[in-house]
């Protein structure tokens, strides 16, 4: 029967490994350095875990990550990832982090070859009996394709050194379960950063998690509200980094959390190959997101644009397009605006429509040629191969500078006004004739720093229809 | 003891229900879908999953039994599916069907509310008892259960009225299976489309299959040619139609089938909500369904003359045409097509493409680019007739993207154009008169060079068509506007 450890409680981070660029050798100094920045606001370390990409990692590598996190620890725990596909392995790094001075071993789940419940047993049977260092067992099926049996578990609570288990699978069903059987005699910890305080709140120990060392602090409190059983402002917290938490869970892990501290200041180099820093699980647009909602946390500074909304004659607006107001009265174009949403959902669209043989024609096979840039005009779809007719164009007025800006304009501002134009269609405010004649622009201009995507949408087909009403209603 | 019939061999079409616009059985249209595959199946199966039969109340199922067999009228075995989640409900339409007349039945494993394999057991073992033929039916990627072997010959080898299997899982090691056990004892059907030729090689001793409403011809040719020794032949009709089948196998079958049969000229309406256009069967599905369905030696769809009206000169030319194809098209001072292609997300296409007159909007718009800012943002003309510039949606920044934007895009979208002219669609007559722009989308994490240029291809050939024929039209948009979902409308 273990005996509880008094220190395993609280806030781990599992520490990335910094690499350098292009050589991929391990950054020591980089590790350093986010050691320092996570230190104040944790209760010890986790070395070469998954975020830590320890499968990429050679064995004398581990164990220098677990010399220098002892270094750095200023006496606080550090927890060595000791992860390998065979016993042999595992059990070598487990030697290896007793001697580099760690206080316990998190020993993943055997991996790739599956072994079977038997086997599963023997491998963490024979790493706990073969090391005298308290181990940690560490359920995490979605790169192990399976998951740790409960049954197992059981089993290997009779052994003494067998102290905790991280849970990282995200099902609560499983957490709750280890908890009915064995949280009397082993600490579980949390390991996904998306139920934390759900987790707490059922009675985990501790968390080890990715997001630990981008926001620790947050969690740290997270930690203490549950703790004085304040959950309505732990609930306020978790919420508040609810979507970076679910990135780094699902788009991107390790990667992800390298492009967070990178933008934080600390840059810890590139994934190791065949990762890739941007561009593999982690895609442009997610990074994008990722920035936005440092900001929000503080994390990084805003930057503020200035720019405003289009004022003056509605006639006057359209000189991107060299639609001048005598071009307007020339060729009978119709044209509305609209405004709507408060604050950065407020929305202002201002439309045109006209003849596919007028300038207004020119002026939409010219926008196709590319000639704002920044400003790239896209057609106007429902979905991807849903066009709305008549033909229209979609032209942001601001420049759109990052793609998560870009989305903003091509996802909910795209689709809500392409659903405003298909309303009028159906309630015969655009003519049949029009579907076929003419063609349409609307600029948009969309507050640069929009975040709320249901409200844009809400803002932008408000704006629409008033543009829509005001252009057709004759 | 289950025992083998010599009349359940060979392709048995699942027939869709044909509803009308208002959702009605539309019975016509029934009628004419059994005449056309009658003369090229062994049989057929009204009311099976193709057949939409869980949407259909009791009373519907066995009018659309009714009049299958009436239709049939004997020429061949009518299978019919009388599966219900409940044993009570499936063994009364059983009888039903045996009292109606029909050949056998085709049972599908029992769903929703998963029953242990003795509870599947006992409900096959009520069934037998009706005394009617049974095939069991086995569909996990419905039912949400898989047949062990153990039990499909328990089943199989215990109940005296069982005369045979369908399985659909596509999975050959549980055919196998089935072949080493109960092999000679009762027939072994295939349902899954993109494998039939390797199960008939195999062993099977036919198909029930969803795209047999389509090409019922080209599934007797495998059968025949498997039966003869001829598995070169075999082989080849299976890899001609794979595309075509893998689109409707996993894109939805029952509308793709329905929409199918509409683009060949047998209107059969859509399937029942919730399956719905633009869904599973999305509409880039559609257009490649149809580039199959009028690929040479399938030729399910017909040429047909249609006039190009360009104002100043007209043109005929003949194109695959379905009854969305308009026969005479006009306004081509700019016409606006879309075209979508992927997964994968990183090499999707999109491509916004402009067509019109040379020296119409369109075509001013590209001598104005090219003498301005062309080279500058990256403007290339790729092919002179017809003219058509290519643009990058997104900024070219690297070195890998200019490859994969200029090589392999612009690879893509000359050969959907030079296909285009072949096709007809773009008759050798217009091409000194119109000019194309091809925005073209290509993601700047994308890798794959092949699928790069294979959607580019894809989204520019069905962006020319849409533009030509005017699509979607206004009724699709008004259809579809409430359940669109567009993939960046969402945050992560």
């Amino acid at each position: 029967m273990p005996i509880k450890l008094p220190w395993l409680t609280g806030i781990f981070p599992a520490l990335v490994t910094p690499f350098v660029r292009k050589t991929e050798e391990v950054d020591e100094e980089a590790y350093r350095r986010l050691i320092r920045h996570v230190l104040p606001h944790v209760d010890g370390l986790v070395t070469s875990g998954t975020t830590g990409e320890f499968p990429y990692l050679t064995r004398k590598e581990q164990q220098r990550l677990v010399v220098i996190a002892v270094d750095e620890a200023g006496g606080k725990p550090v927890i060595a990832g000791c992860g390998a596909s065979s016993t042999q392995e595992a059990l070598a790094l487990a030697r290896d982090a007793k001697e580099a001075g760690a206080s316990a071993a998190l020993i993943v789940t055997p991996y790739f070859l599956h072994p079977s419940d038997k086997g599963v047993y023997q491998h963490f049977y024979d790493i706990a009996t073969g090391v005298d260092l308290p181990i940690i067992l560490y359920n995490i099926p979605q790169v192990v394709d399976r998951y740790l049996p409960r049954t197992v578990v059981e089993d290997l609570t009779d052994l003494p050194n067998v102290v905790g288990l991280k849970d990282s699978s995200g099902n609560l069903t499983y957490t709750m379960e280890l908890l009915e059987y064995v949280g009397d005699r082993i600490d579980i910890f949390i390991g996904h950063d998306e139920v934390v305080l759900p987790a707490l709140a059922g009675g985990v120990s501790g968390m080890i998690l990715a997001s630990a060392q981008v926001y620790p602090e947050v969690w740290q409190e997270v930690f203490r509200l549950v703790g004085e059983g304040r959950l309505e402002e732990a609930r306020a917290l978790q919420r508040s980094v609810q979507k970076l938490s679910r990135i780094f869970c699902r788009y991107g892990g390790g990667v992800a959390v390298k492009a967070a501290l990178r933008m934080m200041g600390l840059d810890v180099g590139p994934p190791r190959k065949p990762l890739k820093g941007v561009g593999g699980a982690l895609i442009h647009e997610t990074r994008a997101e990722i920035r936005l909602e440092l900001e929000k946390l503080g994390k990084i500074p805003v930057e503020e644009t200035p720019f405003e909304y289009p004022s003056g004659p509605l006639t006057e607006r359209f000189g991107d397009l060299e639609i001048t107001p005598e071009v307007i009265a020339a060729h009978h174009m119709r044209i509305g605006s609209g405004v709507a949403g408060e604050g950065l959902n407020k929305v202002q669209i201002d439309l045109i429509a006209g003849g596919k043989e007028t300038p207004l024609g020119e002026a939409y096979a010219l926008q196709l040629t590319y000639p704002l840039h920044g400003r790239e005009a896209l057609t106007t779809i429902l979905e991807p191969a849903l066009t709305v007719r008549p033909a229209t164009l979609l032209l942001p007025t601001l420049p759109q500078k990052n793609l998560r800006q870009a989305n903003m304009i091509y996802g909910p501002t795209q689709s809500a006004l392409a659903r405003a134009i298909v309303d009028a269609l159906e309630e015969g405010l655009i003519p049949p004739t029009a579907v076929d004649d003419e063609v349409m622009v609307a600029l948009a201009t969309v507050h640069p720093r929009a975040l709320d995507r249901h409200a844009l949408y809400q803002s932008v087909y408000a704006a629409a229809t008033q543009a829509l009403t005001q252009a057709f209603a004759r | 003891m289950g025992y083998k019939t010599e009349w359940l061999k060979g392709i048995f079409p699942a027939l869709v229900t044909p509803f009308t616009s208002k959702g009605e059985f539309d019975e016509g249209a029934y009628r004419e879908l059994i005449r056309f595959v009658l003369p090229h199946v062994n049989g057929v199966v009204p009311c099976g999953t193709t057949g939409e039969f869980s949407y259909m109340t009791l009373e519907e199922r066995k009018q659309v039994i009714e009049v299958c067999l009436d239709e049939v009228s004997g020429r061949v075995p009518v299978v019919a599916g009388t599966g219900c989640p409940s044993t009570r409900e499936t063994v009364a339409l059983t009888e039903w069907a045996r009292d109606a007349g029909v050949t056998g039945a085709l049972v599908v494993a029992p769903y929703y509310l998963k029953p242990t394999f003795n509870e599947v057991y006992d409900h096959f073992r009520a069934v037998n008892k009706v005394g009617l033929p049974i095939i069991l039916y086995n569909i996990p990627q419905c039912a949400g259960t898989h047949f062990k072997w153990w039990t499909a010959e328990g089943m199989l080898l215990d109940l005296d009225n069982v005369i045979g299997i369908k399985d659909s899982s596509g999975d050959l090691p549980f055919l196998d299976a089935l072949f080493e056990k109960v092999k000679g004892k009762v027939s072994i059907f295939v349902g899954h489309d993109e494998v039939v030729q390797p199960a008939l090689a195999a062993g099977a001793d036919g198909a029930i299959l969803a795209s047999a409403n389509l090409i019922p011809d080209i599934w007797q040719r495998v059968y025949r040619a498997t039966l003869e020794g001829d598995l070169e032949t075999a082989q080849y009709w299976q890899q001609r139609v794979q595309k075509l089948v893998r689109i409707v196998v996993r894109c939805g079958s029952t509308q793709a089938v329905k929409e199918g049969l509409r683009m060949m000229g047998l209107p059969v309406g859509d399937s029942r909500h919730p399956i719905m256009p633009g869904g599973a069967f999305r509409r880039e599905d559609r257009e490649e369904l149809r580039l199959q369905l009028e690929s040479a030696g399938v030729d399910k769809i017909k040429k047909a003359p249609v006039t190009y009206d360009l104002g100043e000169k007209q043109v005929e030319t003949e194109v695959f045409a379905t009854p969305q194809t308009p026969r005479t098209i006009s306004g081509f001072a700019l016409k606006v097509g879309e075209g979508f292609a992927g997964p994968p997300f990183q090499e999707l296409a999109h491509v916004d493409l402009l067509l019109g007159l040379k020296d119409g909007p369109v075509g001013r718009a590209i001598e104005r680019a090219m003498a301005g800012w062309g080279e500058e943002r990256g403007l290339r003309i790729i092919n002179e007739r017809p003219r058509t510039l290519l643009v990058p949606t997104v900024t070219i920044r690297t070195a890998k993207q200019r490859r994969l934007f200029y090589e392999h895009a612009a690879e893509g979208v000359n050969l959907a154009v030079r296909l285009s002219v072949e096709d007809g669609f773009l008759p050798e007559a217009i091409l000194d008169d119109v000019v194309l722009i091809v925005n073209a989308f290509v993601h700047p994490a994308a890798s794959i060079a092949k699928r790069v240029e294979f959607n580019n291809y894809k989204a520019t050939r069905h962006a020319i068509r849409k533009a030509l024929e005017g699509r979607p039209t206004v009724e699709e948009l008004i259809n579809e506007k409430a359940a669109a979902r567009h993939p960046f409308r969402y945050a992560p």
